[in-house]
């Protein structure tokens, strides 16, 4: 849309609103509707944007699942997880009129009929409810279901839109196993819809601090001189938590750290943190600046792995206290496995930005907290002064959870008569200065996608930049001869002793959580 | 820590030169349980009797989501003799799963005598440095206005609901704000009452295929509650500047008239109705109603759009609570220019 047309479209009554335009009317069909993630996540998330006005009301839910099911029956389930799961209290009169757009679709993923009544439920409710025809399918279901719901989708025409509707999908990670299967995905999903109509869902993306890297970074103009190789020592990305793989074996088994988590979530973290400055905050000129960050990342000869990366799994140890089973004693875990539940790694970014500043990353599961944080480690100021006196370096936290915030830790004079100096923290947190609830990340994003908005998912070619990068690491573990080594750490540690020495060859230490 | 107005109290009874001082004592007393919070200064002033207590009580309401260093004045300008008290006192509440107490600060002073020597010298040596200056003046203004308080102000926070004179106190504080240092946002709580309303009735012409209706407005009817008439007016005029309407002259009291550009005519039907300040409304346009109505539950709005052929969605958006401490919060967390605001106002001035 060009911008005379965008001017033309601008509602004059909404200038000067806190609150965005809504959508336009849609019909979200939710495939695996009766799943974890529906209930916890994708129901209370619609609830709470139509609590806050943000939906119109015509917005309709489609549950889309195999089990038997009446739509009556699927209200009473969805209320009862809302009720349980959502950010605000479910207040009944809100929850009358929104539950009364819900409806419940029964067929199997693979069964033909199901979708062409599908398609005649949405047109009726097209007419009924003023949805437009616009559609928006979300795949809350395994990538193996992928093919035959959106061979189905296409068979039924239901991926195409009609003259001034729209039609979207929007895809749940993982986003593939690997290169060839990201991009096989992507060439399924292609053929029924295009890139411009997909949606890569990462949450990491919808939350408020993941956001707010881009404000700090470029709405700040202290930091952005500094935000290079002359100042910028190297930065470091955790993402810990305390939880096991709790009932997800299955999918964890196949998956492991790197792939459930740094091929996207934390790569994402790292494209926020090391990218240009967009021309402008257009979906596609935010998303070309993180792919060239991905395809600025040093790739690992495949003897390089073991230097660079440290994989890990959790032996038995104890939580707050609490024994925790070895990952291989799990339930559905193979006695043997060889699954990483650690991943550190040491990054390069081949730019002059950041030439020779290392990133590093870490992320797992049992260790003694949960938290998601980046630390931007600064340079050390010369040491001329204070009695040649050793100092620590500025760190810039940027703590995506939980308790979100920034912190700064800079050096100050102890008090007294000599010159002791010692390093003190400004804090801010999110929730002591705002004391407005944030949005939940995937009241963001859905939000987005209905509105056509895609800066915050994956684009193509971000997701298979990744994996050319993290294939070379699955590929040097899985070789028969000369793996890196699996390494085990106690539940309830910082991970492997090889994960801190990644660190100390460097000279350097993770910071403490 | 006895200070913690948990009971709305002024708290610790101070000299006015000590305040610093003991501001400092008060938050080492709590250092490692309490964390100090604000993202403004915020100046509330009233001659009402028993307005301290009264804003004492608001505050603490207000700062446990919007964190500030609060300056409260309660001022009796027609006492013979000058006299200053002082109190500070902390507004703390367990915040996000935190186990830290997070505290607003509260200076509060009563002043007796020659007010407008000792109003700017009170609020501007108790500010909090580099954070705005919002000053929410809660009685009419006086004529002329001290140039000395107002050049400081970032945001002026006022309700002209009650104005016996708007175009008088308009005018006094537009003259404040083009003498002032800087920008001074002038902050309308009786535009903050009308905010949730104007989000549910901008909501039906977010999608383009409504825009039509724009043009073809006949006619709307707005209710609004007794003592609630500028606030009903103000919103025609938010229609009207938003739409390009000006506004005619007209000998019925009930009702307000605009034109168009093409000179097509549009009636606003006001009427008195027990409820919220501004209740009903219903925009009648091509055939369809946009109708935004309170709904029976008090802190909802029933929004739904009825067409001859179209089966109406009743959708329930929230509504604005009409109490002091939930208009400031929302005018607080919304912020913005308010250019509309102005716009609204200047459409439909010479009604208000």
């Amino acid at each position: 849309m060009n911008k005379a047309s965008e001017r033309e479209n601008v509602n004059p009554l909404r200038e000067g609103l806190s609150t965005r335009a809504v959508p336009q009317p849609c019909s979200v069909v939710i495939f695996g509707a009766t799943g974890d993630l529906a209930h916890r996540k994708l129901i209370p998330a619609l609830y709470n944007l139509a609590a806050d006005g943000e939906l119109p009301p015509a917005v309709t839910v489609i549950g889309f699942a195999r089990r038997e099911k009446s739509d009556d029956e699927f209200r009473r389930e969805m209320e009862e997880a809302t009720r349980k799961f959502s950010r605000q209290p479910v207040r009944d009169e809100i929850w009358k009129t929104f539950g009364e757009s819900i409806f419940y679709h029964q067929s199997d993923f693979g069964d033909e009929a199901g979708y062409k009544s599908l398609a005649a439920k949405l047109d009726k409710i097209d007419k009924e409810r003023g949805t437009r025809g616009n559609r928006l399918f979300y795949f809350a279901v395994a990538p193996d279901q992928f093919e035959p719901i959106l061979k189905h989708i296409k068979a039924a025409g239901l991926n195409e839109a009609r003259e001034g509707s729209w039609a979207r999908v929007i895809v749940e990670k993982p986003f593939g196993t690997d290169l060839a299967s990201a991009r096989e995905l992507n060439r399924v999903v292609h053929t029924s819809f295009a890139e411009e109509q997909t949606y890569r869902i990462d949450h990491f993306l919808g939350k408020e601090t993941a956001q707010n890297i881009l404000v700090l970074r470029f709405a700040n103009a202290i930091f952005e001189p500094l935000w290079n190789t002359r100042y910028i020592d190297h930065v470091q990305i955790t993402a810990a938590e305390t939880l096991g793989v709790e009932g997800r074996a299955g999918y964890y088994e196949g998956a492991g750290a790197l792939r459930d988590m740094v091929q996207n979530h934390l790569l994402q973290l790292l494209c926020l943190i090391a990218m240009e400055a967009p021309t402008d905050l257009g979906a596609d000129n935010i998303r070309d600046e993180k792919v060239k960050v991905v395809g600025s990342l040093r790739r690992f000869a495949p003897n390089e792995v073991a230097n660079s990366v440290v994989r890990g799994q959790y032996a038995e140890g104890a939580i707050n206290g609490k024994p925790v089973p070895a990952y291989r004693a799990e339930k559905n875990v193979n006695p043997n496995s060889m699954t990483d539940t650690f991943v550190a790694l040491r990054l390069n970014i081949d730019n002059w930005r950041w030439w020779d500043v290392p990133i590093y990353m870490r992320v797992g599961k049992r260790l003694p907290k949960s938290g998601t944080e980046i630390s931007v480690h600064f340079k050390k100021a010369p040491l001329v002064l204070f009695n040649k006196q050793s100092t620590e370096e500025n760190v810039l936290v940027i703590r995506i959870q939980p308790d979100e915030g920034i912190s700064l830790r800079m050096q100050a004079k102890m008090p007294g008569t000599s010159f002791r100096i010692e390093p003190v923290k400004m804090d801010f947190h999110y929730g002591t200065s705002f004391g407005k609830a944030s949005p939940e990340a995937y009241e963001r994003l859905l939000l987005d996608a209905m509105s056509g908005d895609a800066t915050l998912f994956a684009r193509r070619d971000e997701v298979e930049q990744a994996w050319t990068f993290i294939d070379v690491i699955e590929n040097a573990w899985a070789a028969k001869k000369d793996a890196p080594e699996l390494f085990f750490y106690p539940a309830g540690s910082w991970g492997p002793e090889e994960a801190d020495n990644l660190l100390a060859r460097d000279g350097r230490a993770w910071r403490r959580l | 820590m006895p200070e913690v107005a948990e009971d709305y109290s002024l708290g610790l009874q101070v000299e006015v030169g000590t305040i610093d001082k003991k501001l400092k004592k008060l938050w080492q007393k709590g250092e490692g349980a309490m964390t100090r919070a604000s993202l403004i200064n915020l100046a509330v002033y009233s001659e009402a009797p028993g307005s301290l207590e009264k804003n004492t009580e608001l505050i603490a309401k207000i700062a446990q989501t919007y964190s500030c260093r609060a300056i409260v004045i309660a001022a009796d300008c027609k006492a013979k003799e000058n006299r200053v008290e002082a109190w500070i006192s902390a507004h703390c509440h367990v915040g996000g799963g935190r186990s830290k107490q997070i505290c607003s600060e509260q200076i509060s002073f009563r002043l007796e005598g020659a007010c407008t020597n000792l109003l700017p010298s009170i609020v501007f040596s108790h500010l909090d440095s580099d954070l705005p200056l919002y000053l929410w003046w809660q009685d009419e203004f006086p004529d002329p206005m001290d140039p000395q308080l107002w050049a400081w102000v970032d945001r002026l926070i006022y309700d002209s609901q009650n104005w016996k004179n708007f175009d008088a106190q308009m005018r006094l504080v537009e003259t404040a704000q083009s003498e002032a240092k800087q920008r001074i946002v002038l902050c309308d709580l009786n535009w903050t009452r009308l905010d949730k309303v104007r989000f549910a009735l901008a909501q039906f012409f977010d999608h383009p295929a409504s825009h039509h209706h724009f043009g073809e407005i006949e006619n709307a009817q707005i209710d609004f509650a007794p003592g609630c008439r500028s606030t009903a007016v103000l919103l025609a005029g938010w229609f009207g500047a938003q739409l390009n309407w000006r506004c005619e002259k007209t000998k019925d009291a009930k009702a307000l008239r605009f034109a168009d550009a093409d000179g097509h005519r549009i009636n606003i039907v006001l009427r008195e109705a027990n409820g919220a300040p501004v209740g009903k409304v219903v925009l009648s346009s091509g055939g369809v109603e946009f109708v935004v109505a309170p709904a029976k539950c008090g802190d909802l709005l029933e929004v739904s759009r009825r067409g001859q052929e179209e089966k109406p969605i009743p959708q329930m958006m929230p509504a604005q609570d009409d109490d002091p401490v939930s208009l400031l919060s929302q005018e607080l967390l919304r912020g913005g220019p308010h250019q509309v605001y102005l716009r609204a106002v200047n459409c439909v001035r010479e009604l208000l």
